[in-house]
């Protein structure tokens, strides 16, 4: 250690630009956050809305999800930060309320879907251990979650790649049930062109679209990781349109794989469908085993969706805290975790409070399925937030652009936004009651936003230290004291 | 010696880099690169608690807060003497700040020890603790002093 032996290898360094995100990586994270959400939770209800042809519900709505995925890979070439569709509409609009409402519709929309997702994560807990009640199993599960996500599990990327893997494992085991059955000639193509209704088949199409559309989500949290993307404007585009093709393909086979094996009423009637399929018997193991493996990977892929749901609430609350938005407890970091404690207390139990009223009101006898019902929620919402983003792109085309930006295909764009109106039209028609919840978590914003304005103090997000005397800063601890001690020493 | 002074965003950090200046013969002292990780996957990738500048949920860019942070930092050895490098990473904060200290072969590297009491010792992997255990080189942890009695 002598004065002379500086750094070598000054040469390889980086600059201070090394970003960690790869390539693969981002796939990864594509294809993980969309698989886990849905299609183990939901398959069920589109076979029983669509009939045997349910595969096409899924091929059209990964299609519809794909295209609005393009703006968003143009978008996070253009502007690689980790906000997401309020940083698109705020760079197309600049217009600050449109911007809190995109903020809000979003976050509303994560508190939805981890509440869909928590639910979900119950039915499969029931199939192996039906000992507690499915409400104490949601509550534990969001409790879980935040706890995790404040240790900071959710940091590894090994992790992330590791639960992708298993989930996409599952579905795998699915399609192999299929094709085994498949290739025993016990197979019936007819059920894969059946409709269960008599009425006009583009319909059953539009209905199973909207109800499976919540499996498509969760690529919008690619945002998250924007900024730490190496190349965003090569991977970008790849790891989107190659995540979402790939989830695609998945979902086309393991859909024609559990119609070809479990009949179609069976699938509708379960809580946990693709627990159907293996449960059909058709692998040489033992069932009892298998449906005990096949529950614990659908319970590790809703569980990675739901992790980077709850990474995007407190990221949301979090940023918002700082611009003085809604109230700066939300910007408060765990001195040592470096998490946003408050965000993920709150987070929680907004979400636990959707499932708590889903409970009740299905006691009330309203007769209501917490999947289902907030999966629609978060669709709704999610929908008017794509609608949004691809209005931006367009809206942004020709500004900030350079050789680095990738181009969508503005056909394709447009079948997109259709597509998103389409859907949002027959999801608010066929199902009015879920805007009730959409407002509910919608006026839970406002409610923030109105809080801040009446008690919030300005620069209580940012906390405006004064760094050289730290000691005194109330409501901060006194941790830094030692900086002021050694100045004696010196 | 080339010194490596970590920072998270938190005042504890602020603390330890001043702890070296505090000790240390500036002339023994050839570089000071002052690291800051920005964690992709964690729920606050980075979180400046050092600066007045407020960051922008519109942006929401964690680069931007990392690097008013290390401003924050570096401030700290103006005209001291060593020649001082800012640096931000991506990825793990303890296994970043042990690669730097490879890849800079940095004589020492300054830590602060997170928060006092059962946030920080009961809770396993915090990033001091991992520093101390991998880094190539002498380790600064700097702990935050007890609180004071009222």
């Amino acid at each position: 250690m002598s004065d002379t032996a500086t750094a070598q290898d000054r040469a390889e360094d980086d600059g201070g630009l090394k970003r960690s995100i790869t390539g693969r990586l981002l796939f990864f994270y594509v294809l993980g956050d969309v698989l886990g959400s849905g299609i183990y939770v939901l398959i069920g209800s589109v076979a029983g809305e669509v009939g045997g042809a349910f595969w096409a519900a899924f091929a059209v709505g990964v299609t519809v999800a794909g295209f609005t995925g393009l703006a968003y890979a143009e978008l996070a070439t253009k502007y690689p930060q980790a906000a997401g569709a309020s940083l698109y509409v705020n760079k197309a609009f600049g217009k600050k309320p449109l911007t809190f409402l995109t903020t809000v519709l979003y976050l509303s929309a994560t508190f939805a879907a981890a509440g869909s997702l928590a639910a979900g994560f119950s039915q499969y807990v029931a199939e192996v251990w039906d000992a507690p009640p499915a409400l104490l199993v949601m509550i534990a599960f969001i409790i879980l979650l935040a706890v995790l996500n404040f240790i900071g599990i959710t940091e590894s990327v090994v992790a992330n790649m590791v639960m992708t893997f298993v989930e996409v494992t599952g579905l795998v085991i699915v399609m192999i049930i299929g094709i085994i059955y498949v290739g025993q000639g016990k197979a019936d193509f007819s059920v894969l062109t059946d409709f269960s209704t008599d009425d006009n088949i583009i319909f059953a199409i539009v209905a199973g679209v909207a109800l499976s559309f919540f499996a498509m989500t969760g690529f919008e949290n690619v945002a998250n990781v924007a900024e730490e993307t190496v190349d965003p404007h090569k991977n970008f585009p790849i790891a989107l349109i190659g995540g979402m093709a790939t989830a695609g393909v998945i979902y086309v086979l393991v859909s024609m794989a559990a119609a070809l094996t479990v009949p179609v009423g069976t699938l509708a009637d379960s809580d946990a469908a693709l627990l159907e399929v293996v449960k059909a018997g058709i692998l040489p193991l033992s069932v009892s085993v298998m449906t005990l493996v096949f529950a614990i990977i659908a319970m590790v892929a809703i569980t990675n969706t739901t992790l980077v749901q709850v990474v995007t609430q407190s990221r949301i609350l979090y940023g918002m805290a700082r611009e003085d938005v809604v109230p700066g407890a939300f910007a408060k970091i765990h001195s040592s975790r470096r998490s946003p404690y408050v965000a993920l207390v709150f987070s929680a139990v907004v979400v636990i409070g959707l499932v708590v009223v889903g409970d009740v009101l299905g006691r009330l006898g309203l007769n209501i399925d917490i999947v289902s019902r907030l999966a629609s929620v978060t669709v709704a919402l999610l929908l008017v937030v794509y609608a949004g983003v691809i209005v931006s792109c367009f809206k942004l085309r020709g500004s900030d652009e350079s050789d680095q930006t990738f181009r969508a295909p503005s056909a394709l764009l447009v079948v997109g936004l259709i597509g998103n109106i389409v859907l949002l039209g027959y999801v608010i028609a066929t199902d009015p009651t879920s805007l009730i919840w959409c407002a509910g978590l919608v006026g839970l914003g406002g409610l923030l936003y109105v809080a801040e304005k009446l008690f919030g103090s300005e620069g209580t997000g940012a906390q405006a230290p004064d760094l050289d005397d730290p000691g005194t800063d109330p409501g901060t601890d006194t941790g830094t004291d030692t900086g002021a001690e050694t100045d004696k020493g010196a | 010696m080339h010194v490596i002074v970590a920072t998270d965003g938190s005042r504890q950090s602020l603390a330890a880099a001043k702890q070296l200046k505090a000790f240390a013969d500036p002339a023994k002292i050839t570089e000071i690169s002052v690291v800051a990780v920005v964690r992709p996957l964690a729920s606050v990738a980075f979180a400046d608690d050092l600066s007045e500048k407020q960051g922008s949920w519109a942006t929401g860019s964690f680069r931007e807060a990392a690097q008013s942070a290390l401003d924050t930092i570096a401030a700290v050895y103006d005209g001291w003497g060593p020649k001082v490098n800012k640096r931000i990473r991506s990825g793990s904060a303890a296994n970043e700040i042990i690669k730097a200290a490879e890849q800079y072969d940095a004589g020492l590297v300054v830590v602060a020890a997170g928060g006092r009491g059962i946030g920080g010792s009961v809770l396993v992997g915090s990033t001091a603790q991992r520093v101390q255990h991998y880094a190539p080189c002498p380790v600064l942890v700097v702990r935050p002093k007890p609180k004071p009695k009222r």
